[in-house]
């Protein structure tokens, strides 16, 4: 195959108050005409600093580099100014990580498109330019949208904006950053399989830049894996993903959580990247399962292993070898006896906003946001609240804890009715509840030492603890009693997820509210703050409601899922029924959109009647976007609850029909493939 | 960072010296030569500020009158000296009874919201429609001349004009703070008002406010000075700067020292505050909001 | 939020903003506790005196009733009559008026080239030695009392090199020439007071934009550098610096008090200072009420003319 581009030894080191850091260091590979390399690795390995100097960007200041970036017979690293400005945007362009962020804000999109093609005076002959950017916009599946500002388009098709503005000069070469990051997963699914698309129509390379190792799986020919700013593997998606040779490449694998109903031990890895601690020979050795003596001392270096293949590992041989996996069939433990029934939430409508003067006067009411939610939780049970963003799922936490005074619906602790304000509340019922954030980095004063942090509740409702129970409770939470002088900005965020945890577990509470706690951590930190959750379970008995949107997190932990979607709904059983047979068209989009370690050439089903839209309250939230929509009945009246043996279904359809009309695809076969639906 | 860390890291202790930014350091030694002058000019001045005849009027510098004589025979550097602490005074004070009364408002305010901000952010913003040395100048009027020329009216009238613009500093400062997850969670433990605003909020944004305290406080020698310049500040014979150079801006061209004098004087205090806020700002990581 | 309603809902707020300002003012002169004639002249004043000022203020009637008899009169355009000189307050405030704004547009003009020429220049040379030179400049400016700045001024160009007027009276039969000439020293020591402001307020804010994602794509989509700057940085990056615009306006209200007095400029500013020394109450009133409505005015272009330059302002607010 032809070279495009070529990165030779490269390094790159930015100057600080501390000294020289290495972010990039002997960084070597090429991508092929055509070609599509991915380059996967967790937060600050670097990945993101070569993919910017493939466009000859980079801090200017205080940075140095070695290295080579051959493109097209010219080095990269040594061109002028202007002729790096010709060369962007025309033969090697940028979809950037944000999209909401990355359009200029006060520019009709139209007219950053028509900006590319003008710059780059790449018209097609015979074109007006309007005809042009109307066909790039089809190309990327959007109408035209030229006249909007960026703020008037959702994420998804911002996001088309800026590939649309890619495409329009061919590039030779496509950089993309993290391009789904922050997207839902549906429209992530359909993003890359638009960019699939895209490339086998229009040939160009790729180099996509993600930390998501299962979205490679969709689209990479070959992936790089890079830790600390080095390359520590290079290899064929399929075999990198089947067999990793590298130690962190095989964590990477194993913290991204599956649905095949097994529970690995120790999945993941240990520690996070921090480039302070780090010995001289291998990086990766602190955190390294296999690491031996000699990997403290002897660096590695990427090696050609077989044709297709380069490890930086002298083990690689043991690691690649197949282990049997651990697979230990998770025991559904059913507990003995009716178990109490510790939260009943009943009809429950939630708006926000409360009607202005005017809004008063002129009758009018702002719409639910969240309606007839109907939940039940028992003591000791692990409840999963899933949703894509903006479905309502952390509006109906705030109304549970009271920080939202619901419109209508009672709200049952223990069978005792709860106030539906939070001043309302006894102190009694506010330490029962009690709510962990999603974001560590707010969550924690950070004005306060993690001492002060975890007495002040204690103060707050009396409760009588021995001296060492800030130290046991630290332990509980695997941290140690050096933390309780610390501030939180001296922990990592799953360290300070911990003390949030910790925080909450001193008052003994009977219900744990976790909203979306593990979204704002890395993956193999995620990994380990799941296992925690599952021994606080067992130790101490308490109730969750887990709110997430990640169904293959939520599996590995939770009795019961509730399925929402825009406000309602949808589906309620244990997680075993929903994995195995969703029924629900809705659950099954959001299983079929998650993208598994093997390329499913995944096709969203389109939508049946996809102008009969639902008006929110009245019809089916999901008419018009269902693929299994009946007609307009499903948008204009409301589906009934169809009650099964473990949980119910919303739909139109009967439970029986559902099931025998099944979608093409395989049930099965997604459910060993969940992953996030965000 | 935060100051509290900052405070507690070896590295303060260790070099602070080095590890203050260059307009900090430039602007303490400006400041504390000031205070130094002060305290000095309070105690002990070569004649009496109000002294008059201490030699010819307007026989320009000379050893034993480095700033010159005025239209009277006062020797303008005794005057000089005496005005320090009395600038430095009136500033602390104005700024501060401004800051008490606009943090409290502010805070409350953007963490309470409702009716209580809505009326209060009508007030506020009333009060700052009106230019601000226009606003001064018609309280002082309103004081009448029983009050008028007295320093407790100044640092009233100091305060009077900064509280509303640190209102809307804090309650800024407040209403993003309060969407902090660390608020809800007080709120969710049952914590009171008072207990959020103290604990939660106010040591969240000591930095804002302390920008923004350094910042009103640079100034306020130029409010008070500006005051003086109109005939509407200290009562003379008070050797207050701005009045100083309003008195003997008639020589400027018989003898200009005795105005640049003065004016050097307050714009270096000026130029200390000011580089202290910059540097301040730079070390907790805020930005300085201009503006008067 | 269509831009009419919100237009209408930010007018109808400033008329609100205009009305508590009036009550403000009337409240601090004329409704302390005590009696207003003795409080304002003083206990030496003759009972004379104090009767002629009771008189003309109306102390008779209760003050709620004086007050709505104002606001009713200054709404209908009547601004009273001056106590001083015993002439209708519009007669009195026209030509100042005239006077200042002119002198506000001269101004205004040279602070828009004072304040953008050098915080671009600092932000697209950020770090750099002119960064830091322009930035001790504009705090060493920032430091000077305009009363000293003007002082300076005056003593410069018209003491130690006499080539402008030191007092820049104007009559009504001034050339044109003659009037410029009069109001260069006043008009660039307002334009400089302003300008320190914003020159900081828009340095960073460049700053913070260029650093923005929109900025960096457009740098990548291989756009040349003065597009990205003009076409992509600055119309983001003015919306802060519109807003300090606006609060110089109110700093230019107060800043001429001080200049016109220096500068002897038969402006608004100086019949603001004689109407105080001579405590005129009505047209103390009037010329405060009128400086406050041009602040209210400025903010509310500004606020206007965010929303037009950010059209995403639109929905929120």
């Amino acid at each position: 195959m032809q070279k495009l581009i070529e990165v030779r030894n490269l390094n790159i080191a930015y100057g600080g108050a501390a000294g020289w850091t290495n972010v990039v260091q002997g960084v070597s590979f090429e991508i092929a005409r055509g070609e599509a390399f991915g380059l996967v690795g967790e937060s600050g390995c670097g990945k993101s600093t070569v993919a910017y100097r493939l466009l000859g960007y980079g801090t200017i200041n205080s940075l140095v580099q070695t290295g080579e970036i051959i493109f097209d017979g010219t080095d990269l690293l040594k061109l002028g100014a202007t002729a790096l400005t010709r060369l962007r945007g025309d033969r090697i362009a940028l979809v950037p990580q944000n999209p909401t962020t990355s359009l200029s804000p006060g520019m009709r999109v139209g007219t950053q498109v028509r900006e590319m093609i003008a710059t780059h005076r790449a018209l097609p002959q015979g074109m007006t330019m309007e005809a042009r950017i109307v066909e790039l916009f089809a190309l990327v599946g959007l109408p035209d949208v030229g006249h909007c500002y960026p703020h008037e388009l959702s994420g998804g098709q911002q996001q088309r904006v800026t590939i649309a503005m890619a495409v329009a000069c061919n590039p030779d070469l496509l950089v993309l950053d993290e391009p789904t990051t922050g997207l839902d997963v549906t429209t992530q699914r359909q993003i890359i399989q638009l960019l699939a698309d895209l490339r086998a129509r229009i040939g160009m390379a790729m180099l996509y830049v993600t930390h998501d190792l299962a979205l490679l799986a969709q689209i990479a020919d070959r992936v790089g894996v890079m830790y600390a700013g080095q390359l520590v593997e290079v290899a064929p998606c399929e075999e990198l993903l089947s067999a990793p040779a590298h130690p962190y490449s095989r964590g990477l694998i194993a913290s991204i959580p599956t649905t095949d109903g097994a529970e690995r031990q120790g999945r993941g890895l240990r520690g996070v990247l921090r480039r302070d601690q780090m010995s001289t020979g291998c990086k990766f050795e602190p955190r390294c399962d296999f690491a031996t003596t000699a990997c403290r001392t002897m660096p590695q270096v990427l090696e050609p292993v077989t044709d297709a293949r380069s490890v930086a590992c002298m083990r690689w041989r043991d690691v690649v070898a197949p282990q049997a996996p651990v697979l230990v069939k998770r025991e559904n433990k059913k507990i003995i006896g009716e178990p109490a029934r510790l939260l009943s939430v009943a009809d429950l409508n939630l708006s926000y906003g409360r009607p202005g003067l005017f809004d008063r006067l002129l009758g009018r009411t702002s719409p639910s946001v969240v309606r007839d939610i109907d939940l039940e939780l028992y003591a000791g049970e692990v409840v999963a609240l899933v949703g894509e963003s903006g479905s309502g799922k952390s509006t109906i936490a705030r109304a549970i804890s009271g920080r939202l005074p619901p419109r209508t619906g009672i709200i049952r602790l223990d069978g005792a009715a709860l106030a539906p304000a939070l001043k309302d509340r006894s102190v009694e019922e506010l330490r029962q509840i009690q709510y962990i954030f999603q974001n560590p980095d707010a969550s924690l004063n950070p004005r306060r030492r993690i001492r002060s942090i975890l007495e002040r509740p204690i103060d707050h409702f009396g409760i009588k603890v021995d001296e060492k129970a800030l130290e046991s409770v630290l332990e509980n939470v695997g941290l140690h009693a050096g933390y309780l002088d610390r501030f939180p900005e001296q922990l990592s965020g799953g360290e300070r997820q911990r003390i949030a945890i910790a925080r909450a577990l001193l008052v003994n509470p009977k219900l744990l509210i976790c909203d979306e706690i593990l979204s704002a951590l890395d993956v193999s930190v995620q990994a380990r703050i799941v296992e925690l959750l599952r021994s606080l379970k067992e130790k101490h008995a308490v109730a969750m409601l887990f709110i997430s949107h990640d169904l293959a997190v939520v599996q590995e932990f939770a009795d019961r899922v509730a399925v929402l979607y825009r406000g309602e709904l949808m589906q309620l059983a244990d997680i075993a029924t929903l994995l195995d047979a969703p029924l629900h068209p809705y659950t099954e989009m959001l299983l079929e959109a998650a993208p598994g370690l093997r390329r499913d050439h995944y096709v969203s089903r389109p939508p049946a009647f996809p102008v009969s839209k639902a008006i929110p309250g009245v019809g089916c939230p999901l008419a018009g976007r269902c693929p299994r929509q009946v007609g307009s009945l499903c948008a204009e009246t409301r589906p009934p609850v169809q009650v099964s043996d473990n949980g119910f279904i919303r739909c139109h359809l009967a439970a029986d029909e559902l099931a025998t009309h099944a979608s093409p695809a395989d049930h099965s076969d997604f459910a060993g493939q969940v992953r996030s639906i965000s | 960072m935060t100051l509290a860390t900052f405070i507690s890291s070896r590295r303060f202790k260790v070099d602070l010296w080095r590890a203050t930014p260059g307009p900090f350091k430039v602007g303490a030694v400006i400041l504390v030569a000031h205070g130094l002058f002060a305290v000095l000019g309070f105690f002990w001045t070569p004649y009496g500020y109000a002294e008059m005849g201490a030699g010819l009027p307007l026989s320009g510098i000379s050893w034993q009158h480095p700033m010159g004589l005025d239209q009277i025979g006062r020797d303008v550097f005794s005057r000089f000296m005496h005005g320090a602490h009395i600038v430095l005074l009136l500033s602390f004070a104005g700024t501060m009874l401004g800051m008490v009364t606009g943090t409290t408002l502010g805070l409350l305010s953007g963490y309470v919201g409702g009716w209580f901000d809505e009326i209060t952010q009508r007030i506020v913003e009333a009060m700052i429609s009106i230019p601000f040395l226009a606003l001064a100048l018609v309280m002082i009027i309103a004081a009448g001349p029983a009050l008028a020329g007295a320093p407790v009216l100044i640092v009233f009238v100091v305060g009077l004009v900064y509280a509303p613009r640190i209102t809307r500093i804090a309650r800024a400062a407040a209403m993003e703070i309060a969407t902090r997850e660390y608020v809800a969670v007080a709120e969710l433990r049952g914590e009171g008002t008072w207990s959020i605003v103290f604990r939660e909020i106010l040591p969240n944004a000591a930095n804002v406010l302390l920008v923004e305290f350094s910042l009103r406080l640079s100034y306020a020698p130029i409010l008070i000075g500006a005051l003086g310049f109109l005939g509407f500040g200290i009562r003379p014979p008070t050797p207050e700067w701005g009045l100083m150079i309003s008195e003997n801006r008639n020589l400027l061209i018989a003898s200009p020292v005795t105005v640049f004098g003065p004016g050097l004087g307050l714009a270096s205090l000026v130029i200390g505050f000011n580089l202290f806020t910059d540097g301040l700002s730079r070390m907790l990581g805020q930005r300085p909001v201009a503006g008067a | 939020m269509s831009i009419f309603r919100l237009l209408a809902s930010r007018i109808l707020f400033s008329a609100l903003t205009l009305l508590l300002v009036s009550i403000l003012i009337f409240l601090i002169l004329e409704a302390l506790p005590g009696d207003v004639a003795t409080r304002i002249l003083g206990r030496e004043a003759t009972a004379k005196a104090l009767e002629v000022l009771r008189s003309q203020l109306h102390l008779d009637q209760p003050a709620l009733v004086r007050y709505f008899q104002w606001l009713g009169d200054f709404l209908r355009g009547d601004l009273g009559t001056s106590i001083a000189t015993g002439r209708p307050i519009a007669d009195v405030l026209g030509p100042r008026i005239v006077n200042t704004l002119l002198l506000s547009l001269f101004a205004f003009a040279i602070y828009l080239v004072l304040a953008l020429i050098p915080a671009i220049i600092q932000a697209v040379n950020r770090g750099k030695m002119i960064d830091n030179v322009i930035s001790v400049i504009t705090l060493l400016l920032l430091s000077l009392p305009d009363f000293l700045l003007a002082t300076i001024l005056l003593f410069l160009f018209a003491v130690a090199v006499p080539i402008l007027p030191a007092l820049a009276t104007i009559s009504e039969n001034s050339t044109w020439q003659e009037m410029l000439r009069a109001m260069v020293l006043p008009a660039v020591t307002l334009a400089i007071m302003m300008a320190v402001y914003a020159i900081r307020v828009l340095r960073d804010s460049l700053i913070e934009v260029l650093r923005s994602d929109y900025v960096r794509l457009a740098e990548l989509k291989g756009l040349r550098p003065r597009a990205v700057l003009f076409r992509h940085a600055l119309p983001n990056a003015i919306v802060p610096a519109l807003n300090v615009t606006a609060l110089n306006l109110g700093f230019l209200i107060g800043g001429v008090v001080i200049v016109e007095r220096v500068f002897s400029y038969p402006g608004f500013g100086t019949l603001l200072i004689d109407a105080l020394q001579l405590r005129d109450i009505p047209l103390i009133k009037a010329t405060v009420m009128i400086s406050a409505a041009v602040y209210v005015a400025a903010n509310l272009a500004a606020d206007v003319l965010a929303v037009l330059l950010q059209p995403r302002l639109r929905i929120s607010r």
